[in-house]
């Protein structure tokens, strides 16, 4: 009989496996006895009982059969009795995708509750990279990874809007702290600490930098932050692409040396934290000579040795803390953030189960970026739900963006009266300043608000209550503010008034906000107005992101903080656009 | 006791061991030529866990119920598990006491013992077989050597029942059919996926050591 044609990519990914299989991926592959008991651990399966392809050691065997088919002695004999099977299809290999990418988040859950020891998430991140390595990805995860290829980071800032953001925060931190000292130092030599960020903080939050700045300068620490290597995430831990993972960790490394700095510090990130601590040495097969540390760790040890001073009572209100999957089920991070959460607030409650037993955020393992997979991330969110309601707390602190990221999209989906922020911004809240600095503070925050005058923003929002809200605080912080009802008018306000920036929901009756930013970026005389989306459907977020446009220089999600969005629409305004 | 029991009970054994030993080795240096994965990175955690801790932590796992999620919301499962395997070093000790030490079956409460351990674990096995056959996860992630393995124990515990006493006296047949099972089963095991044994002690080996490592094991528990 004829052998099956095989597609090149399906022999490409077989071949791949071989060179990828280690000693450890073959006795987690060669180990399952398929007992079942991994499978109540995953978060997809507690959200779709009734569907067995949600089961982590179903999913697992979608690799496993490929393994045994043919590098396994039982698989490549007696093939159907021990379920091995080839691939031949390009068909195949999408569906495989749709297993490893959308339907785990590599969150290692299953792992420490498989009595075999058998590490699902880490071949699960193997079977990524296979395909990943023909090309088989989501369109997210592809350019993501593109970015952080070429630009340096996976949110492709560019250094100029890197540098002009951190100037501004920099600008930020002397005016309140009312001395020149409080600069944020770039590319400072012989320094103790090197600080590394995620991109999401330079994109959408920058008051991190800002408050870690405080901290630094409170604690009169010598520090500086890189003009490259600066971005201590790497997609290379969700594609699966060690290549990748090994380049940007590297990256981070080299600037480290070139700075001669001693610890290498990285913000609040989970996936960044493991990427750069733990498994960044073993893809760039680097042995690192210099300390490596999270914020988490840097602020708590302030604390204790008496650096800087904290005022608990500063952060009012009930706190619960999620445990990033990276950062604690992968790194061992469990103590010391609650240690500092405790410093910083008088009200903390558990979140059950935590620590290594946490459930994921449901937005880890990239799939934030993956948007063909939103409405199963979000319906597999519901335990993560749960567990936030079930505390009472009106903050969950998490040291990781991605889960906040994910968790402000499960806390809308589900509606919960909660919000998600840092230790960082904590720490930097309950600071206690001496007087001199203090009066500056005082006096900062006592100045006249009249952060956008002289700018004119058309709000484009089918919501009556937003267009109201945005309208308020905008006028109220000095703009000149446009409003329209539907996409339609929002084009012709835009071609007739042409505002300095316009914010655009995304679902909308008649044309939606999508198809008024395409026209946008297409129309010659509305290319230069900048676009803020403000959606209160995450899962929308795919009509923008996955065409070839370029994308919006802002993203909000409803319902919006007066100060996030003050904060984001300034950025925009002041600090330059996005890359092309 | 006629020369087929003697042969069965004996060199029957001794070749299927003989098999299953050069299987197994065979499987070993295979799977030892697989390049071991290198951690370079820096330990992380409290001083509290180290990589040896983390493996004698991730080896006794299995001996504490209570330091999975897994094990610890399903003790019926546990139980299962406990019975089952108990019941597999019975029966596998009951193919070495009646050839070599067929005194020790005089002993009325060892009979019952080994009658307690391997039809509990014969209960088991039908409940398994049921379990894997009912519900649609089980189903969905069996292959015919789940079913087969699962089949083959459980009619081997039925048998090894029945030869507990070792009366060969009244009749060899039970005895004969046990020994016979006994062999193709350690011939089948190396195998088939009954050789888990064989990968646990270096899974969680390197599961425990890199846990160890970065500072999750031993586990800190959760719960309320």
């Amino acid at each position: 009989m004829a052998s099956r044609p095989r597609s090149y990519k399906a022999q490409k990914v077989i071949d791949r496996l071989g060179q990828k299989l280690n000693r450890q991926v073959v006795g987690s592959l060669a180990a399952c006895v398929h007992c079942g008991m991994c499978t109540e651990s995953c978060h997809y399966v507690l959200a779709n009982p009734d569907d067995p392809t949600f089961a982590p050691a179903y999913k697992a065997d979608r690799l496993r059969k490929l393994f045994k088919r043919h590098y396994d002695w039982t698989g490549r004999v007696l093939p159907w009795w021990v379920n091995a099977q080839s691939v031949y299809t390009d068909e195949e290999l999408q569906e495989l995708k749709d297993i490893v990418f959308g339907k785990c988040t590599n969150c290692r859950r299953c792992s420490v509750n498989c009595p075999m020891g058998v590490d699902f998430a880490t071949f699960n991140r193997m079977a990524r990279g296979l395909l990943v390595h023909v090309g088989i990805m989501p369109e997210g995860v592809a350019a993501v990874s593109k970015d952080q290829w070429e630009i340096g980071n996976q949110m492709g800032v560019l250094k100029e809007d890197y540098l002009e953001t951190v100037e501004w925060m920099s600008d930020e931190v002397v005016d309140e702290m009312g001395d020149d000292k409080a600069a944020i130092p770039m590319d400072k030599k012989d320094v103790n600490i090197v600080y590394t960020i995620n991109p999401r903080e330079i994109k959408y939050d920058p008051r991190t930098i800002a408050n870690a700045a405080k901290i630094f300068y409170a604690a009169g620490e010598s520090w500086t932050m890189p003009s490259e290597g600066w971005d201590m995430t790497n997609f290379g831990l969700f594609s699966g692409d060690d290549d990748l993972g090994g380049a940007v960790a590297r990256r981070v490394y080299d600037k480290v040396h070139d700075l001669n700095g001693k610890i290498l510090v990285m913000s609040e990130c989970g996936h960044g934290y493991r990427s750069t601590r733990c498994e960044g040495p073993n893809w760039a097969g680097y042995d690192i000579d210099f300390e490596m540390e999270s914020s988490v760790v840097t602020m708590l040890r302030y604390i204790k040795e008496g650096r800087i001073r904290v005022d608990k009572s500063k952060n009012p209100g009930a706190f619960t803390y999620h445990d990033s999957c990276n950062f604690a089920r992968s790194c061992g991070m469990f103590e010391e953030p609650r240690e500092l959460l405790n410093l910083v607030t008088n009200d903390f409650r558990e979140m059950y189960p935590n620590r290594a037993e946490n459930y994921c955020c449901t937005g880890g393992g990239g799939a934030m970026s993956m948007a063909e997979y939103t409405p199963q991330r979000l319906k597999s969110a519901k335990v993560k739900a749960d567990q936030l309601r079930a505390t009472g707390a009106k903050y969950v602190v998490t040291s990781c963006h991605n889960c906040e990221d994910g968790l402000n999209d499960l806390i809308k989906h589900y509606k919960l009266d909660m919000e998600v922020t840092q230790l960082v911004n904590l720490v930097a809240e309950a600071l206690i300043v001496d007087k001199k600095e203090a009066v500056a503070e005082v006096a900062a925050k006592a100045a006249p608000a009249a952060e956008l005058a002289g700018y004119t923003i058309l709000v484009v929002d089918d919501e009556p209550d937003m267009r109201e809200f945005l309208t308020t605080v905008l006028e109220d912080n000095g703009a000149t503010v446009l409003t329209a009802a539907d996409g339609d008018l929002g084009l012709e306000m835009a071609r007739t008034h042409k505002p300095d920036l316009m914010t655009l929901d995304l679902s909308m009756p008649g044309t939606d906000g999508a198809k008024v930013y395409e026209t946008m970026r297409k129309e010659h005389d509305l290319k230069g107005i900048k676009v803020c989306v403000v959606t209160g459907k995450p899962e929308l977020r795919k009509l923008i992101y996955d065409r070839d446009i370029q994308r919006p220089e802002g993203y909000l999600d409803k319902p919006i903080a007066e100060d996030s969005l003050l904060l984001n629409l300034r950025k925009i305004l002041e600090v330059g656009s996005e890359k092309s | 006791m006629s020369e087929s029991l003697l042969f069965a009970e004996t060199t029957l054994q001794e070749v299927a061991l003989a098999i299953m030993t050069v299987v197994y080795i065979s499987r070993l240096i295979w799977w030892f030529r697989f390049k071991a994965g290198k951690e370079r990175q820096p330990e992380t955690g409290a001083p509290s866990t180290t990589k040896a801790k983390g493996i004698v932590y991730s080896w006794a796992n299995i001996l504490m119920p209570w330091a999975m999620e897994s094990t610890r919301r399903r003790l019926f499962n546990y139980l299962q598990f406990v019975l089952f395997h108990v019941g597999v070093v019975a029966a596998i000790g009951l193919s070495f006491v009646i050839p070599y030490l067929p005194g020790l079956l005089e002993a009325a409460w060892l009979v019952t013992a080994l009658q307690a351990a391997i039809g509990a674990a014969f209960v088991v096995g039908i409940y398994r077989i049921l379990r894997r056959i009912a519900r649609p996860v089980m189903r969905m992630i069996s292959s015919p050597d789940d079913y087969f393995s699962l089949v083959l124990l459980t009619t081997w515990f039925a048998f090894a029942f029945l030869a507990v006493p070792n009366q060969w006296q009244q009749g060899e047949t039970l005895l004969l059919v046990y020994f016979w099972i006994t062999a193709f089963f350690l011939i089948y095991v190396p195998f088939s996926k009954i050789s888990h044994y064989l990968y646990y002690p270096f899974t969680r080996y390197w599961f425990g050591k890199s846990m160890g490592y970065r500072g999750v094991y031993p586990i800190v528990h959760s719960h309320k």
